[in-house]
């Protein structure tokens, strides 16, 4: 399998999606942080906000699926689903010799580094690095770390999940325009499905997704039940995922 | 060892909208060029997607290298080669680049097969070019090139002279027959262009609407080509024996059915008959025959197609 991940990392270091995304996320990223530090722009109630850490607002669209998946989504388009209509590479890489699982599961692992460095490495290190210059490093206490710590472990974690899910869609449709609409429209459907629904049943059953998990690993204070069952909720949920991804991806058949 | 490095038994697949391979049986030997006729759409491409492991058949089965395990079909494929339907490239990278990849993945140590296959197939002066700015020629020869890394011992092209010209066409054809003449490298090459395969192929099978209508090898290809006189007398072996004595017509044969193949006096009919008539055998048929190849081709699918 170490063959084809650093297959995989050759590829994402070539894609020019890949680094367009990433400069883009960056030069936006500055520049929202850069607008709220200079009191241009005003955010309150943020889950950073809520924890004392103002000074991170900016990060707050960064981790709404809602907004972070237009980015994920475009990753996956031009580096998973591009290969099975664009380019028809994905035919010499099933004929590499190497099993349909371990391919997937290269997909996930880099589709995931890439999209964890867009979505989440650069929004947080250019916040960290603007809140710091600003503050004086007075930002980073010792709870303000430990909530930093805690939150983005449990967000990183759920945050697989949504890109397995976009790596499921995309092997499915295996095109660039319906991995991006798919995606976008699963995203709205739950972002619907947590303002409007209002059933018990099904709101039970939402807040135990990832989707609902994304928003809870922000909150200030979780018990330890709660953040036992939000880690259960994303590793059974990526479990399950990634199960039904390779259990795709073997009996697809490559065109 | 098994000698054959394919062997395709009762090989069916369905689509919606009906069979697009229907029971098909191929065997390929060990250093054969194995040649696949057919027009567009006769199955040629669903065949090779099968035997690469891409697509699944609906029923059959597929041993290659001797092992008809579904489970471990990537060992086989280690050791195969192959170019389905378009070469498969990465428009934004250079040839070396897109070979750097597939040599990752095959995990093939060492960056001098990239210079080796690039030399092999006359795109070693390609340089920083990407592909998105090649010719349609330059790129076939890069999925060769692609499929020629690591060495494989079965190569599967699918229409490999697409968009080449004459001379590219002739030097495919020469790069193909020297690696098979070398190192022994089994092919499997599919193309509806007859006399391009003629050219190459050891062994043809001819496929139609899904179904192999026949396979032969080069010389039986050759027999059923070659122009001759078909003559049907009441007695055959003295039949046999007036051409052998009194024409010295060597150059004949007798087949099963009785009938006689006479392969010359092509020009010279009249003396043919005379001969038999004069020896007191009574001719029931009498007949000039043989197909240019490509009639005979559309002999064998037009046949196929009444039916």
């Amino acid at each position: 399998m170490n063959n084809v991940i650093r297959a995989e990392l050759y590829k994402l270091y070539k894609n020019p999606a890949f680094w367009v995304l990433a400069a883009g996320v960056g030069a936006l990223s500055i520049f929202m942080h850069i607008l709220i530090l200079t009191g241009w722009w005003h955010m309150t109630g943020t889950p950073f906000d809520l924890a004392g850490l103002d000074g991170l607002n900016g990060l707050s669209p960064f981790i709404v699926p809602l907004f972070f998946n237009l980015f994920v989504s475009t990753l996956a388009a031009y580096t998973i689903a591009a290969e099975f209509s664009r380019n028809g590479v994905i035919k010499n890489q099933v004929m590499s010799g190497n099993k349909r699982m371990h391919i997937f599961l290269a997909k996930f692992i880099v589709l995931s580094l890439g999209a964890v460095i867009i979505v989440i490495v650069i929004p947080l290190v250019t916040g960290l690095i603007s809140a710091g210059f600003s503050s004086g490093g007075n930002l980073f206490t010792e709870s303000g770390l430990i909530y930093l710590s805690r939150a983005y472990g449990l967000y990183f974690l759920h945050f697989l999940c949504f890109t397995a899910t976009v790596l499921l869609i995309a092997v499915i449709t295996g095109e660039i325009g319906k991995t991006i609409l798919f995606t976008l429209i699963l995203s709205a459907v739950m972002f619907a499905f947590e303002k409007l629904v209002t059933v018990s049943r099904i709101r039970f059953l939402y807040e135990h997704t990832y989707f609902f998990q994304l928003d809870v690993a922000f909150n200030q204070f979780l018990s330890a039940g709660d953040l036992l069952k939000s880690i259960f909720i994303g590793i059974l949920s990526l479990l399950l995922l990634l199960y039904c991804g390779i259990t795709v991806f073997q009996r697809k058949e490559i065109q | 060892m098994s000698e054959y490095i394919l062997r395709a038994k009762q090989l069916t697949k369905k689509f919606k909208n009906g069979f697009a391979l229907q029971n098909i049986n191929i065997s390929v030997k060990k250093g054969e060029i194995y040649g696949l006729i057919g027009q567009n759409g006769a199955g040629k491409s669903t065949l090779l997607r099968l035997i690469t492991g891409l697509a699944f058949p609906t029923s059959g089965s597929i041993e290659r290298f001797g092992n008809g395990n579904p489970q471990e079909i990537a060992a086989a494929q280690k050791r195969m080669g192959a170019i389905i339907e378009h070469p498969a490239l990465f428009p934004n990278m250079t040839a070396k680049e897109n070979l750097e990849v597939h040599r990752l993945q095959k995990g093939i140590p060492g960056k001098e097969w990239i210079e080796k296959v690039l030399k092999l197939t006359g795109l070693y002066d390609a340089g920083e070019k990407k592909v998105k700015h090649f010719s349609l020629g330059m790129k076939q020869r890069l999925g060769i090139a692609v499929a020629l890394l690591g060495d494989p011992e079965f190569l599967i092209l699918d229409e490999p002279t697409n968009g080449l010209d004459p001379t590219g066409i002739v030097e495919m054809r020469e790069l193909i027959k020297k690696l098979n003449r070398e190192k022994g490298l089994t092919v499997f090459i599919s193309s509806h262009i007859l006399s391009e395969l003629y050219q190459l192929a050891t062994v043809f099978g001819f496929i139609h609407k899904g179904k192999l209508l026949e396979e032969m090898t080069k010389k039986q290809l050759d027999e059923k080509c070659r122009k001759h006189i078909r003559i049907k007398v009441d007695n055959p072996a003295k039949g046999a024996m007036v051409l052998d004595r009194y024409l010295s017509a060597g150059d004949f044969e007798v087949m099963p059915d009785g009938m006689i193949k006479l392969y010359r006096y092509l020009d010279d009919v009249r003396s043919v008959s005379a001969a038999l008539t004069k020896s007191g055998l009574i001719i029931e048929h009498f007949s000039l025959s043989g197909d240019s190849l490509e009639s005979y081709y559309t002999k064998l699918i037009g046949g196929a197609g009444n039916e």
